[in-house]
C-alpha cells in the first residue's frame, strides 16, 4: 500500500464561506467605515443580523491518498464532503492549506452539468467531454463507447431536453468516466437511473481503481460504500472524525447514525393508522432483559417487545403480530405471531404484552418494528403500526471491530467451515 | 496493468492540458451559444445586421439634418461603418457581463480555465460582425465609395476591436461574479460610451478642447481607423490609432491579470 505513489495530498485545508446573503452598498460601507476608523468587527443589519459571521466549512483537514485507492467519504449532511470534492477539483481554492493533486482530475458532483438541453447528444457528448479537457480526436475515439455505456444509441441525435432525466444522467456518468481520468470524484450522483445502470455504473468505477486509478466516492449508500471503496474517511463537522479500512470506519459511522437517530426509543405510534379499532397498541417500547427502554441492543442478546394495548371492546382471541423490518431495504427479517394460548380467550380493557426473542440473530444494521392485531383467523385487522419504534443492532463490545467482514445479509447464521483434504493417492 | 507509468508528480495547480482541448471547448461554447441565440427564429442571423441598419436609419434622419456633419462620403454608409464595430462591442459586453453567471452551473462543479466563458461570448459575436460588415461591401459599390490599399489594415483594426472588447468583456464579467450591480452599470454606460464615441458624428468634428477626453477612449482610434480604412480609403491618424492600440493593450493586461486573481473566488460567491 506505502508503496504505491500519493495521488491526493491534503495539508492543513480549511475552507471558510461567509455566512447568510453577500453585503449591500449599505453594508460595505459601513464595515469601511469601521475599519477605517480601527474598529474592525462584524457589521449588524436591523434586517439580517450579523452580517460578516463565518463559517468552517472544512477545519484543518490532511490526508493523503495512494494512487489506485476506492476512498468512500461518508458523513452527515453539511459534514464538509462535497466542499472536500469542490477543492480537490478546483473548483474552489483553500482558505488555508494546500490541496496537491498528481493528474487529471473529472469531478462528478453533478452528472451532465455542462451539457446544453437545446444541443442532440451528440454534440452535448463533445461539449461535455471537453470541459473535462479532452480533444476533439480523443472524443472520437471513445464516442462509440461513451454511447453504448449510456445505451442513448437511438437519441444520441435528438435534443437533449427530449431527454428523461435517468438518459441525461446516464450520458454524463459515460461522458466522465470515459474521459481518461487519473483522480475520479463521485458525489452521491448514482441515486438517479435505474438498478441496472447503478450496477454498471459501480462496476466501471471498480475497473477505473483496478486500473490504477483513483476514485473518491461520496455516498449516504454505506452498501455501495463498502462494495466500492476499501478506504473510508467519515468527515463531521468539517474534520476527519475517522478514516481507516471501509468495513470498520462505516460500522462505526452506522453505530452512531443508529444511536443518534434512536435517542428517544419510546417514539409515539402514529396517531392515524390502519385497522378497524376494536383494539389498538397505546404503547410500543423496546426494553432490553433487565426491562429498561433500549434502542441499540448487542448482538445475540434477547430482545424484548413490550406493547400496552387498549380494548374499546371484548375482543375474542387476538392474534399480536410483531414484524422487524430492515430500515435500509424495507425487507421483513422475522415476524412473531402469538398463538390463541398465549392471550386470554377474551381480552378486553387494558394490557400489557411482550414479545420475547431469546436471542437475536441480526447483523449490525438498523430496523423498525411493524405491527399489528388481527382477529384470530387473521382476517381482520384490528390495529396495524406500519412504523413502530427502531432500534440498532451492535456490536457485543459497542466498538465495532470485528474480525472478517460480515457486513453483507441481515441475519447472522452460526456456521462452521469444514476442509476436507483429498490425498492423493 | 503490467507497463509502468512514471509516477504523475504532486501539484498544487491545476495539471496543464492540451490547450487544443480548451480551444475545443472555446469553439463549443460558442457554437452552444450562436445555436441558442438563434434557435427558433424565423430571420436567425439577419437580425445582427438588422441592429445596426436600423440605428443607421435613425442617425441618417437625426444627424444628416445637421448642417455637412460629414462632406466628404455619403452619412449612411459613414454611420453605418462605425456602428458595425460598436454594435460588436456591445453586445459582446453586454452579453458577457452575465456570462459567468449564466454558466455558474458549470462553474461551480467543474474545473477549466474561466476566461473560456467571456471569451465564447466574444467569439459568439464575431459571426454576428461578420453579417453586418458584408453589407459594407454592397453599401461601397452603391454609395460609390471605393477600396484603396488602406484596406489592408482592416485585419489589424479588427484585432484591435476584439482585443478591446475582449478586456472589457473580462472585467465585466468578473465584476458582476461578485455584484450584480455591475450588469446595469454596464448597461447604462454603455448607452452613454455610443455618444462618446465618435459613431453618430467624425472625431474632426469633435470641439479642440474636447477632443484629449474622446481619445483616450480606445474605440475613438479604432472606429475613427475603420473608417479610414474602408470608407474614406485614406491614411489613418496614426497618433490617434497608436494611443488607442497602446491603451487597448494596456486594459487587456491588467484585465487579464485581474481575471486571474479573482477566478479562484468565483465558485465561492457566485
Amino acid at each position: 500500500m506505502s508503496s504505491r505513489p500519493t495521488a491526493i495530498r491534503l495539508d492543513r485545508v480549511s475552507k471558510r464561506y461567509r455566512a447568510g446573503r453577500s453585503r449591500t452598498f449599505v453594508d460595505l460601507i459601513a464595515s469601511t467605515v469601521d475599519r477605517v476608523r480601527g474598529r474592525e468587527r462584524s457589521v449588524y443589519s436591523l434586517a439580517r443580523g450579523k452580517i460578516d459571521a463565518t463559517v468552517f466549512a472544512l477545519r484543518d483537514v490532511s490526508f493523503d491518498v495512494a494512487e489506485g485507492t476506492g476512498l468512500g467519504i461518508i458523513g452527515a449532511n453539511g459534514a464538509g464532503k462535497t466542499t472536500l470534492l469542490k477543492l480537490i477539483s478546483r473548483v474552489t481554492w483553500p482558505t488555508s492549506g494546500r490541496v496537491l493533486v498528481a493528474g487529471r482530475v473529472v469531478s462528478l458532483i453533478e452528472l451532465g452539468a455542462g451539457f446544453h438541453p437545446e444541443l442532440t447528444g451528440r454534440e452535448n457528448v463533445y461539449l461535455g467531454a471537453g470541459l473535462f479537457g479532452l480533444t476533439r480526436r480523443e472524443i472520437d475515439r471513445r464516442f462509440d463507447e461513451i454511447v453504448q455505456f449510456a445505451e442513448v444509441e437511438r437519441l444520441i441525435d435528438t435534443p437533449m431536453k427530449r431527454y428523461s432525466s435517468g438518459l441525461y444522467a446516464r450520458l454524463g456518468f459515460s461522458v466522465a468516466v470515459h474521459s481518461d481520468p487519473d483522480i475520479v470524484l463521485v458525489d452521491e450522483v448514482l441515486a438517479v437511473g435505474d438498478a441496472a445502470f447503478r450496477r454498471r455504473a459501480i462496476d466501471s468505477l471498480r475497473r477505473l481503481i483496478a486500473d490504477g486509478k483513483t476514485v473518491l466516492f461520496i455516498s449516504h449508500d454505506i452498501w455501495n460504500v463498502r462494495r466500492l471503496c476499501d478506504q473510508v474517511i467519515w468527515m463531521d463537522e468539517g474534520g476527519v472524525r475517522a478514516s481507516g479500512a471501509a468495513a470498520d470506519v462505516a460500522d462505526r459511522y452506522m453505530e452512531d447514525v443508529n444511536a443518534r437517530a434512536l435517542v428517544d426509543p419510546r417514539n409515539p405510534l402514529p396517531s392515524h393508522r390502519g385497522g378497524t379499532g376494536e383494539i389498538r397498541y397505546t404503547n410500543v417500547t423496546v426494553v432490553d432483559r433487565d426491562g429498561r427502554p433500549a434502542a441499540l441492543v448487542h448482538e445475540g442478546s434477547p430482545l424484548v417487545v413490550r406493547a400496552g394495548y387498549q380494548a374499546a371492546s371484548p375482543v375474542t382471541s387476538p392474534v399480536f403480530q410483531v414484524a422487524i423490518v430492515d430500515v435500509d431495504t424495507g425487507v421483513v427479517v422475522s415476524t412473531a405471531t402469538s398463538s390463541p394460548a398465549d392471550s386470554p380467550a377474551i381480552v378486553e380493557g387494558s394490557g400489557v404484552v411482550d414479545c420475547i426473542f431469546e436471542s437475536l440473530p441480526l447483523r449490525r444494521r438498523q430496523y423498525v418494528l411493524r405491527m399489528t392485531i388481527t382477529d384470530a383467523d387473521q382476517l381482520v385487522s384490528y390495529d396495524v403500526v406500519a412504523a413502530g419504534p427502531r432500534f440498532a443492532v451492535t456490536a457485543i463490545d459497542g466498538t465495532g471491530s470485528h474480525t472478517a467482514d460480515d457486513g453483507e445479509g441481515l441475519v447472522s447464521l452460526s456456521y462452521r467451515f469444514a476442509h476436507h483434504v483429498q490425498v492423493l493417492s | 496493468m503490467t507497463t509502468m507509468v512514471a509516477p504523475r508528480r504532486l501539484i498544487d495547480d491545476a495539471e496543464r492540458i492540451q490547450p487544443a482541448a480548451y480551444w475545443e471547448l472555446l469553439m463549443n461554447l460558442t457554437r452552444r451559444e450562436v445555436k441558442g441565440r438563434y434557435s427558433q427564429t424565423l430571420f436567425g442571423v439577419g437580425w445582427a445586421v438588422a441592429q445596426p441598419l436600423a440605428t443607421m436609419a435613425v442617425f441618417t434622419l437625426v444627424f444628416s439634418r445637421l448642417a455637412n456633419i460629414v462632406s466628404d462620403v455619403p452619412y449612411p454608409i459613414f454611420a453605418y461603418a462605425g456602428l458595425v464595430p460598436w454594435f460588436f462591442f456591445l453586445n459582446a459586453v453586454n452579453s458577457g457581463t452575465m456570462s459567468l453567471v449564466q454558466y455558474r452551473n458549470i462553474v461551480t462543479k467543474t474545473y477549466f480555465p474561466r476566461e473560456i466563458i467571456p471569451l465564447s461570448q466574444v467569439c459568439s459575436r464575431l459571426l454576428d460582425f461578420g453579417a453586418a460588415a458584408t453589407l459594407v461591401a454592397v453599401m461601397m459599390p452603391y454609395y460609390g465609395v471605393s477600396v484603396t490599399r488602406w484596406a489592408i489594415l482592416v485585419p489589424a483594426l479588427f484585432v484591435l476591436l476584439v482585443a478591446f472588447t475582449v478586456a472589457v468583456t473580462l472585467l465585466t464579467s468578473a465584476a458582476n461574479v461578485f455584484y450584480r450591480d455591475v450588469s446595469p452599470v454596464v448597461q447604462i454606460g454603455l448607452q452613454l460610451w455610443l455618444y462618446v464615441t465618435p459613431i453618430a458624428y467624425p472625431y474632426s468634428r469633435v470641439p479642440p478642447q474636447w477632443r484629449g477626453w474622446v481619445a483616450i477612449n480606445p474605440l475613438t482610434g479604432i472606429i475613427e481607423g475603420f473608417r479610414s480604412a474602408v470608407v474614406y480609403g485614406r491614411e489613418p491618424d496614426w497618433a490617434l490609432l497608436a494611443l488607442s492600440a497602446s491603451l487597448t493593450l494596456a486594459t487587456l493586461a491588467g484585465a487579464f491579470l485581474l481575471f486571474k486573481r479573482l477566478d479562484r473566488y468565483f465558485a465561492d460567491v457566485i
